[in-house]
């Protein structure tokens, strides 16, 4: 048997329903085309619709039957470098929190289309997440507010930021008699030296003001960890590349944690394997929720996040008898530890002792800080310090400290409040319930508030003030190993918004000044100096970071007794009985600031594949004795709060813990986001993450969630391929990878494909950990349209690429593995072979075109495709877009209409400006040269993309190892995308498990 | 005849006549084939942006991929050191004259005539007076100025920043040169 074919006896399945074969699914979506699906939306039947349409078609008869007229509006002044139709690119910096990862943005005519990530900047290196991709339909939101508007005596009048200054002028000059008292500033956490040194500047004016950072989901827990261990806040920085064996502790660090572009770089990278010589670092995980980084781990634990610190705990006591030199004094009382784990840990502690100096130890900002202090000891006896992981000080950052939130709520409920000014974030949404912010904020005499749109906190505010997308916007950020980089504006601002930068400059020297000013007097006084500034300034904007802007590391001094404390802390079980509730950052939403991004509401949630909700996840044990089924409403109660939220069983979620995503259920956030999902931090009860004591109860209700998982099926076919390290290593030479069932049988003449440039793609499983950051940029790029929750549930979800996700073994223990699949570009295409028009054709680059214009609508084509990778447009989906969503849309590509098949093209458009590009400089085209959208953005690297003509191309390499398999090769289709076998590290000590 | 046959012939002058008819109105579309999509390309009309097109100049300050100019002399003609360029950067050799011919031809010689003295067509065909350059006034410019008026523009000569890139602003600078250093200053009308 070949090392990489799917190992024998080991099965895969796409959900529980379809492991158990329950009826509910298979009778449903067995056909190409579920029932119904000429239907049109919401329910109304073809008459009703004909009906309708009757009416706007004939009066399309009577006005639109001539061509519109088309105006031409050149520059009258044209800046020098701009040419139209060719874009440019320029690097800004999208910052996050006390994070911020380095961008390059494609612009259009001066207006931002695409989002990329900058190869230069330490924390995206050319790479970008879901988030920032879709940060430009956020820019582009219809939503947006457009002006300034003051509330006063309950009635909503639309002002200016004239009125505003003028406002706040007296306003300041009343408080600074003061000091200040009775003013309280609150800000998102931030790390930027402008918002420093302003922040600096409004406590020196105001002495007596406060000044409070909030921040749902922030990093505080780990600051706060390392601030006790070492006495000074530091940021742990892991690098990934450099550890053989990970063992993470809720920490998802390819995904929901900070700065997890380099993170999951950093991974793929200790797992790379060219050859059988290469070596494969090992991961465990133990967490609650399904996580990501629980996919990729080659050994993972589910366990209640209640109970992960005594694991620490227990490692600790673990390593020390190993004789590693673990700081704890002899006397400690074995913490209690699950039976589950049993022997588990100490095999996991033996294999990190081994791997000393290359092992690794992380928490997730889940954890409480105690757990924090414990890990950072623990990688010091591991002697990861250095590393595996660097300490960083925070610099010129400010974020959430504990308790800080209810003081400032209490204050004001006590009336000692009188200004309050929020910079950005949503806290009447996100400080959790039982503090009533809402009703806190109504005893402020005055409340000031910049956001971008007139959200839960906009309607009760006194002056609402629009806030600048960072697009629009100047700035400047670090990185979280200090790099320091500038937010540089792509476009004007759209409408009539300031930058939180703009705003603080107004309140510390009222004046409206712009924020380019604030920031170059920042520069010139504490970043760059006065030695020549402005060229080492114009590198910085132009490279989008400093060079050697990054302090270096420090080499903290771990204090014993709080080693000692942490230890006792986390070894402490959690209080509380009943069910636990883990509240999650959302893949999509993030805490919410993200719900009106259609992008991201429809993309799937990598591990449910729920599009457009949140859903209590819950283990098949947890479910079973609660008697719920996926998509049957919970009552969930928490102390005094209650809520109610869909049940999703999600196999290999902790028994008795339920995980929430936060940042749904919005009430006032636009078209989009409105209604969708159930607002957790309803339930949230302070700032941890997870909570205990949980009451869940059935309310016989159903809601119906919109899940990908079950469209298509796989009917036992041999999708997926992996096999252990081991095996792979002695198999002997390479294998044939795919076995061949039967002879094929063409049924027309074959094309050799021979000369010129033939493209084609391999995708690395190992490499891919399902992030989902290929299925924005190839939205983003494509145009690809958003079809909304109840199409979705109908199976017209139009993303031209998707990620499958499988599970395998069995439901009590699963795995998970992921499958990006875009159109494989058949050389013998099914579904050029029915289309009647020839609307699908093949050009001589091996390309599978689709000619939009040819296409009827038969949908042939996507009843022979056998991997379901084609979409067909049953509605006009942009032809209401609104005239500012289509500023975001590419120029360069077709955007489809009504009645239409689409597929991926390889990002043809790339093809030809890459071709154009090569032609201009009487050259062929350089390998790496054209990269599709999905390949581009790609943190793993896991998708290339290239010239199978040319021998020494990167792909050609990659196919030619004996891990390279295609989809369905029993079928002759002939795919160009091919992939590249999993591979899995498993200790082959692990108890329970056959020794690879 | 037939009345039938009357008709036809009727008809066919009718729509005979109708054929020569021109419309103001744009063509009739009965299948719009995707012809217009919401989406914008180069030089479109906007109803968002206040100048009525898609096009937006980049906010005052930003430096595109590849426009860092480093070199500010060779950019602007000037530093704020040392004033005017005097030597021109991209020297005077043989392919940059040559360079500078085929430009000069092309962008200059409409206005000042081929041999730069300011008989172009514009003067010649409108009576429109253009700077001789063979002037002693421009001669004794430093190269730096006379880059400077390319690329913005003086009087009634508009900005030529947009369709001659640097370099060949500088090439045209070279070919001035050897023009008048050509001609005679007693010759200069």
């Amino acid at each position: 048997m070949s090392p990489v074919t799917g190992e024998q006896g080991k099965a895969y399945w796409r959900s529980l329903e379809r492991l158990l074969d329950s009826p509910s699914v298979s009778g449903g979506l067995a056909e190409e085309f579920a029932p119904g699906a000429a239907e049109p939306p919401d329910g109304m039947t073809r008459r009703t619709m004909m009906g309708l349409m009757g009416a706007s078609l004939a009066l399309a008869g009577l006005s639109s039957c001539r061509r519109p007229v088309e105006e031409m509006v050149p520059f009258a002044n044209p800046p020098e470098t701009m040419l139209p139709g060719i874009p440019r690119q320029y690097a800004t910096t999208m910052p996050l929190g006390t994070s911020a990862y380095g961008l390059l943005v494609v612009s259009h005519e001066g207006r931002p289309v695409k989002i990329e990530g900058n190869p230069l900047h330490p924390s995206s290196r050319g790479a970008a997440g879901s988030w920032m991709q879709a940060a430009v339909l956020d820019l582009y939101d219809p939503d947006r507010s457009r002006g300034v508007l003051r509330r006063s005596g309950g009635k909503r009048s639309s002002s200016s930021w004239a009125a505003f200054l003028s406002f706040w002028t007296q306003r300041a000059a009343a408080a600074e008699r003061t000091g200040g008292a009775g003013l309280a500033l609150l800000s998102e956490a931030y790390s930027s030296p402008t918002m420093d040194r302003l922040s600096a500047a409004f406590k020196k004016r105001f002495p007596r003001a406060q000044w409070v950072v909030h921040e749902p989901a922030g990093d505080a827990s780990l600051f706060e960890g390392l601030r006790r261990a070492t006495g000074t806040p530091l940021r742990p920085v892991a690098h990934l590349d450099q550890a053989r064996t990970i063992l993470s502790l809720d920490a998802d660090f390819l995904m929901a944690e900070s700065d997890s572009l380099a993170c999951a770089r950093g991974f793929a990278a200790g797992r790379r394997v060219g050859s059988v010589r290469d070596r494969m670092n090992r991961l465990y995980v133990i967490e609650s929720a399904f996580s990501l980084t629980g996919a990729a781990a080659d050994h993972r634990l589910a366990l209640p996040s209640r109970q992960i610190g005594s694991v620490a705990a227990a490692l600790a006591l673990h390593l020390r008898a190993l004789g590693l030199p673990v700081d704890l004094p002899g006397d400690l009382a074995r913490p209690p530890v699950p039976a589950a784990l049993g022997e588990r840990l100490a095999v996991m502690a033996r294999d990190l002792a081994a791997s000393r100096g290359a092992a690794l130890v992380m928490a997730g900002r889940r954890q409480p800080p105690a757990v924090h202090a414990l890990v950072a000891a623990l990688n010091q006896a591991l002697d990861g310090w250095g590393r595996t992981v660097s300490f960083h000080r925070l610099l010129d950052a400010a974020w959430a400290k504990a308790g800080a939130i209810d003081d400032l709520v209490a204050a004001m409920h006590a009336g000692t409040i009188s200004t309050l000014i929020m910079v950005g974030g949503n806290p009447v949404h996100t400080v959790p319930g039982h503090l009533r912010f809402a009703q806190a904020l109504g005893k402020v005499e005055q409340s000031v508030h910049l956001s971008p749109r007139l959200d839960e906190t906009s309607h009760l505010v006194g002056w609402h003030l629009p806030r600048s997308h960072f697009l629009e916007a100047w700035g400047d950020a670090r990185a979280a190993e200090g790099t320091i980089s500038l937010v540089q504006p792509l476009i004007r601002p759209l409408f009539q918004s300031r930058s939180d930068i703009e705003l603080l400059a107004l309140l510390v020297r009222d004046a409206d000044i712009h924020g380019l000013q604030t920031v170059r007097e920042t520069w010139l006084a504490s970043v760059l100096g006065n030695t020549n500034f402005e060229g080492r300034w114009n590198r910085a904007l132009h490279d989008g970071r400093l060079a050697d802007s990054a302090p270096g590391a420090v080499k903290p001094r771990l204090r014993p007794q709080a080693i000692r404390e942490a230890f006792e802390e986390a070894a402490r079980p959690a209080d509380g009985t009943g069910l636990e509730i883990v509240f999650q950052v959302s893949h999509a939403v993030h805490d919410g600031r993200y719900a009106n991004n259609g992008w991201l509401q429809e993309l799937p949630d990598p591990i449910t594949k729920i599009t457009w909700d949140n859903a209590a996840l819950l283990g098949p044990e947890t479910a079973a004795d609660l008697g719920v089924k996926t998509g049957e409403v919970l009552s969930l109660t928490l102390g005094g709060s209650r809520l109610e939220a869909p049940a999703c069983v999600v196999p290999g979620q902790a028994e008795g813990s339920v995980a929430l995503a936060l940042g749904y259920g919005r009430t006032a956030v636009g078209r989009v986001g409105n209604g969708v999902g159930t607002d957790a931090y309803r339930l949230r009860p302070g700032g941890s993450l997870w909570a205990t004591g949980l009451r869940a109860e059935r309310t016989g209700r159903t809601h119906p969630l919109s899940l990908t998982q079950e469209h298509g099926r796989m009917e036992r076919r041999d999708l997926i391929r992996e096999a252990t390290l081991a095996a792979y290593r002695s198999g002997d030479g390479p294998a044939p990878a795919n076995e061949k069932k039967g002879v094929p049988l063409p049924l027309w003449r074959q094309r050799t494909y021979k000369t010129g440039y033939q493209w084609g793609m391999a995708i690395d499983l190992n490499a891919c950990i399902g992030c989902n950051a290929c299925m924005t940029a190839c939205q983003a790029e494509n145009n690809v349209p958003i079809v909304g929750a109840e199409q979705v549930r109908r199976g017209r979800e139009m993303h031209w690429l998707r990620i499958d996700r499988y599970f395998s073994g069995a439901p009590e223990d699963p795995s998970i593995r992921f499958q990006p699949v875009p159109c494989m570009q058949c050389e013998n295409a099914p579904c050029e072979e029915v289309c009647p028009v020839g609307a699908t054709v093949h050009d001589q680059e091996g390309l599978n075109a689709q000619v939009y214009n040819r296409c009827i609508g038969t949908r042939y084509c996507s009843n022979n495709c056998a991997y379901k990778v084609r979409h067909f447009n049953f509605f006009n989906y942009t032809k209401d877009l609104p005239d500012l969503m289509r500023l975001a849309m590419n120029p360069d590509v077709t955007i489809r209409s009504r009645g239409v098949m689409e597929k991926c093209t390889y990002c043809v458009q790339r093809i030809h400006q890459g071709k154009r590009d090569a032609k201009g400089e009487g050259r062929a085209v350089r390998d790496g040269e054209i990269r599709p959208a999905c390949q581009q953005t790609c943190p793993t690297g896991a998708i290339v993309f290239g010239n199978l003509n040319d021998p020494e191309s990167q792909v050609v390499r990659l196919k030619s190892q004996n891990r390279n398999y295609t989809l369905l090769d029993e079928l002759d289709t002939r795919p160009r995308t091919s992939y590249l076998a999993r591979l899995h590290n498993p200790n082959p000590r692990w108890p329970g498990r056959k020794g690879a | 005849m037939s009345k039938r046959m009357a008709t036809l012939i009727l008809g066919g002058c009718l729509a005979g006549l109708l054929g020569g008819c021109t419309s103001e109105k744009p063509p009739l579309q009965f299948i719009p084939n995707m012809d217009n999509q919401p989406k914008f390309l180069p030089q479109a009309a906007s109803t968002f942006f206040a100048s009525g097109g898609v096009m937006q100049a980049p906010p005052e300050g930003t430096i595109a991929r590849g426009d860092l100019r480093e070199d500010e002399e060779f950019f602007t003609g000037r530093s704020f050191w040392s004033g005017y360029v005097r030597a021109n950067p991209m020297g005077n050799g043989q392919q940059v004259i040559a360079r500078g011919r085929e430009r000069f031809g092309i962008y200059c010689t409409p206005c000042h005539g081929v041999r730069a003295d300011g008989q172009g067509m514009l003067f010649t065909r409108a009576k429109i007076k253009t700077a001789n350059l063979l002037e002693e006034r421009v001669r004794e410019q430093p190269d730096g100025k006379i880059f400077e008026v390319i690329t913005s523009g003086l009087g009634m000569m508009p900005a030529y920043n947009y369709p001659i890139p640097p370099r060949d602003r500088w090439a045209i600078v070279a070919y001035l040169r050897t023009l008048q250093a050509q001609a005679s200053p007693a010759s200069g009308p």
